[in-house]
């Protein structure tokens, strides 16, 4: 076979150009630690993700490590929005409940392929704070134009996995004890040290409590209805930016209609 | 009296014309659906619902890629190894029943997508091109798809036999170029269509039809791209055929090298195939060696397209030269530029080599993160098959259809006009798109923004981007226009004398100076095999390893509800029906239509 000259200069040129071009993708790999999203995660199976997988949810676990459960579905991703703080190294685990959609962060290079049954993860780092799309670029379904969500990069130091809830009488009779139990969830992993306030009336209490890391704390407050007399009575708890509010009625006598006592309305 | 194609193989000449037709057909359903899309997502001009974009979607995708490429391509192969191997089919009979087979297919296919579009009839067949379970067709699409492939093989059947019966009466004759490279792209064809038979057969059509009650996503999607890339060298080895063996006649001179050629065509028959995982470089559930080794392989597969841009350069610098053009570049304008036929598959080469631009960073495994799925994709395919192989397939029509019909193009200007305007339209429409990808903007979606978010561009803005695509849409809907108003005005005409002959480019280097080997079908053959052996068994084991045979339990979601069950039992009957008549029926039928 003769080959003119200039066809095998074009040869030796291209095929360089192809050795080229792998040695940069290698580079990519090997180099720069760009990992491709696998097969390093066990399957779940869609109809029981509760237990496989878990809730959707962001976990804290280790110095600016954090996980991120997202569950894709037709047509919304849970957790939404995802809050993650700046300055970390975040590893999502993304699967889904029903058919195949993406999970792809807009403007990055965050951007898997979302397959029942799989899980797709991949780490990324987080630098500075701010808030992206994400969409899903699979088609779904009908409504695949809307599946979106949001990942909020939060600055680091407004950053935290607290969670406050409250259980608190609605109604009681003149005289009682109301009770307000308080939790405070702490999803990181250093301990929690903050306040509890309680403000009803003109009344403030305040507490200081303690919560250890991945654990949750509870405190109660007790008010005397007798102080706050008959009548409606707003309150409010405050832990760091977390408020939880309601109102306690104080009735001259509860009106008895069957055995469940003081909770039926 | 003149030698055109018509005038030596009359019987032929009816089927490549009712192929080239049928393919219009596709190629004007196709257009329809592109532009009530293209105005749609850019939101200029609304008049269907955003749920209905998906079957419009669905139905843009399967006319132009499936029924418009490949009725044009079979069309194209007939020609090719008829003219070739200077002889008629062994038996017209066969020829037609896979015509029949084909269209038989493309109806059944077409029927749910366009169903889809209407309340009134509960079928729907919204699964985009790609059906990726558990998104659920509705069986006949699944069913249509299939008889059509069917057609495919037995069309292929059709050429192998001709040659087999050319080789006893020529022991010792190299396979002409255009035989050769139709043999070897059927049994690319024939290797890659193994993917999508089995995931259609084996789980798609039975769980669509209610007999299997899962399928395994991942598998399914694997085996589409097992075929779904070498699709894309079907679409395209007919228009690097039409580069090779007819740009070099229409610029004037021969063909650079005919080995180099056929070097080409082995290499594609070689690594079309064990590519397919580079579709799925962001999937969950293949590990990384293997898509490494999908990506090395994809990169090789740059060699015969670059061996193939110096061929054709070369070949049409030969030609102007021929022609009396001189000097480094001036040679360029001693070229042909007002004949359309020249004009449109030139042009089609330029933008494709911007597509190849585009599919290298596509290949790049890693900075695939960046682009996947988003609007560069459908930049970059739309320059491929888009315009590489639908605008080189339109060109070259204004050649083909004179020959099959024997009657003279109705206006060259209006051809010249029409394979410009498709550039520039293109031009416009696929630079917006990548762009627009590059900045996150997803494909396969019916709203340009969305609620929560906006997309930001670094340099102009959303509003013009989406104002390209809309103007790009447009003049490619006006070059369709001319070109249908062409090819009617041309069947509508009368039948001229004067029709040049029917031919291909000779080569300066003739298959004189190709080593045998390169003749050596099986041996390219068992070695095609043997690498998607390698590229794919491994995948394919893990995954069926991880999720099962048939997946995990998720329940289907189909496109459309109640009239499946019903189809469920009537299918078989039918299907059985429909086959046994399929042959004779529509013989007569295609051949009372075309005569």
């Amino acid at each position: 076979m003769n080959i003119h000259s200039y066809e095998k200069l074009w040869l030796i040129a291209a095929l360089l150009l192809i050795v080229g071009f792998i040695a940069t993708i290698t580079y990519g790999s090997v180099g720069l630690g760009i990992a491709m999203i696998d097969d390093s995660e066990d399957t779940v199976n869609p109809g029981s993700l509760d237990e496989d997988f878990g809730e959707p949810r962001v976990e804290h676990v280790g110095e600016n490590e954090y996980e991120a459960y997202v569950i894709a579905q037709t047509f919304t991703y849970r957790p939404d929005p995802i809050e993650v703080p700046a300055d970390s190294e975040v590893t999502f685990y993304v699967t889904s409940r029903d058919v195949i959609h993406s999970f792809s962060v807009v403007g990055t290079n965050v951007n898997t392929m979302v397959i029942p049954g799989e899980v797709s993860s991949m780490t990324v780092e987080f630098d500075d704070p701010g808030e992206y799309g994400i969409v899903c670029n699979e088609y779904c379904g009908d409504f695949h134009h809307t599946m979106e969500g949001q990942l909020h990069v939060v600055p680091e130091d407004e950053f935290d996995m607290t969670e406050l809830s409250v259980e608190a009488d609605d109604e009681v009779e003149l005289g009682d004890e109301a009770t307000f139990n308080v939790s405070v969830e702490n999803g990181m992993l250093d301990d929690l040290e903050t306040t509890a306030s309680f403000e009803i009336g003109d009344e403030t209490v305040e507490e200081e409590i303690t919560v250890a890391g991945e654990s949750t704390e509870e405190t109660t407050f007790t008010v005397d209805s007798s102080d706050l007399g008959e009548g409606d009575h707003d309150w409010t708890i405050t832990v760091d930016d977390y408020e939880e509010s309601g109102t306690l009625t104080v009735v001259d006598e509860l009106e008895e209609e069957n055995d469940g006592g003081n909770n039926d309305e | 009296m003149s030698n055109a194609y018509i005038d030596q193989f009359p019987a032929e000449a009816k089927v490549v014309k009712a192929l080239f037709y049928s393919s219009f057909v596709a190629l004007a359903l196709g257009g329809v659906f592109g532009i009530i899309q293209t105005l749609h997502r850019t939101d200029i001009y609304r008049f269907i619902d955003s749920a209905n974009y998906y079957s419009v979607l669905t139905a843009h995708g399967v006319f132009m890629v499936i029924t418009f490429t490949i009725f044009f391509l079979v069309g194209v192969f007939t020609w090719a190894v008829t003219t070739s191997l200077d002889r008629e089919v062994e038996d017209i009979r066969f020829t037609w029943a896979w015509v029949a087979l084909m269209s038989i297919g493309t109806v059944m296919a077409a029927v749910p997508i366009l169903a889809g579009l209407t309340d009134s009839i509960d079928m729907s067949a919204a699964v985009l091109f790609t059906f990726y379970a558990p998104l659920q067709g509705h069986p006949l699409f699944y069913l249509g798809l299939v008889l059509f492939v069917v057609g495919t093989w037995v069309a292929g059947a059709d050429w192998f036999r001709s040659w087999w019966a050319w080789k006893k009466e020529n022991p010792d004759a190299r396979i002409p170029l255009p035989t050769f490279m139709v043999l070897t792209t059927m049994i690319m064809w024939y290797i890659a269509t193994m993917g999508v038979a089995t995931s259609i057969l084996v789980f798609l059509l039975p769980w669509s039809l209610g007999w299997i009650e899962t399928v395994n996503p991942l598998l399914t999607r694997t085996l589409f791209w097992f075929f779904g890339h070498p699709v894309v060298y079907f679409w395209l080895m007919p228009a690097y055929m039409m580069w090779y063996v007819m740009l070099p006649k229409f610029s004037g001179g021969k063909l650079f090298s005919d080995p180099l050629a056929r070097v080409g065509f082995v290499l594609f028959l070689l690594l079309s195939t064990p590519v397919g995982i580079h579709h799925q470089y962001l999937d969950p559930g293949i590990s990384e060696g293997f898509k490494f080794i999908a990506m090395t392989n994809t990169m090789f597969l740059l060699l015969p397209s670059l061996l193939t841009a110096f061929t054709v350069v070369a070949s049409m610098e030969h030609g102007a030269r021929q022609r009396g053009g001189t000097g480094y570049f001036g040679w360029l304008k001693a070229l042909p530029w007002r004949d359309p036929v020249f004009a449109g598959m030139a042009l089609a080469g330029l933008l494709f080599a911007a597509a190849g631009f585009s599919g290298m960073v596509n290949a790049g495994m890693n900075i695939n993160y960046l682009v996947h799925n988003s609007l560069w994709v459908v930049g970059h395919f739309h320059l491929t098959v888009g315009t590489a192989v639908a605008l080189t397939f339109m060109a070259v029509s204004y050649w083909f259809i004179p020959q099959v019909t024997g009657k003279e193009l109705w206006n060259r200007s209006v051809a010249l006009v029409q394979v410009v305007l498709w550039f520039i339209g293109m031009t416009f429409m696929t630079n917006s798109m990548h762009r627009a990808g590059l900045i996150g903007m997803p494909r396969r979606t019916a709203e340009p923004q969305y609620e929560g978010f906006e997309f930001e561009t670094a340099v102009g803005s959303v509003g013009e981007l989406d104002a390209q695509i809309a103007l790009g849409g447009v003049l490619l809907t006006l070059s369709l226009v001319l070109f249908f108003a062409n090819i009617i005005g041309t069947a509508f005409g009368s039948r001229s004398d004067t029709l040049p002959d029917n031919g291909y480019a000779e080569a300066l280097s003739g298959s004189d100076d190709a080593p045998r080997v390169l003749d050596n079908l099986k041996l390219w053959t068992a070695i095609a095999i043997v690498l998607v052996i390698f590229a794919y068994s491994l995948p394919l084991l893990s995954i069926v390893d991880r999720g099962g045979l048939f997946g995990p339990d998720i329940p289907p979601l189909p496109v459309s509800l109640e009239s499946v069950t019903f189809l469920a039992f009537a299918v078989e009957h039918v299907a059985t029906v429909a086959l046994e008549s399929a042959g004779n029926f529509a013989q007569t039928a295609l051949s009372g239509v075309i005569n």
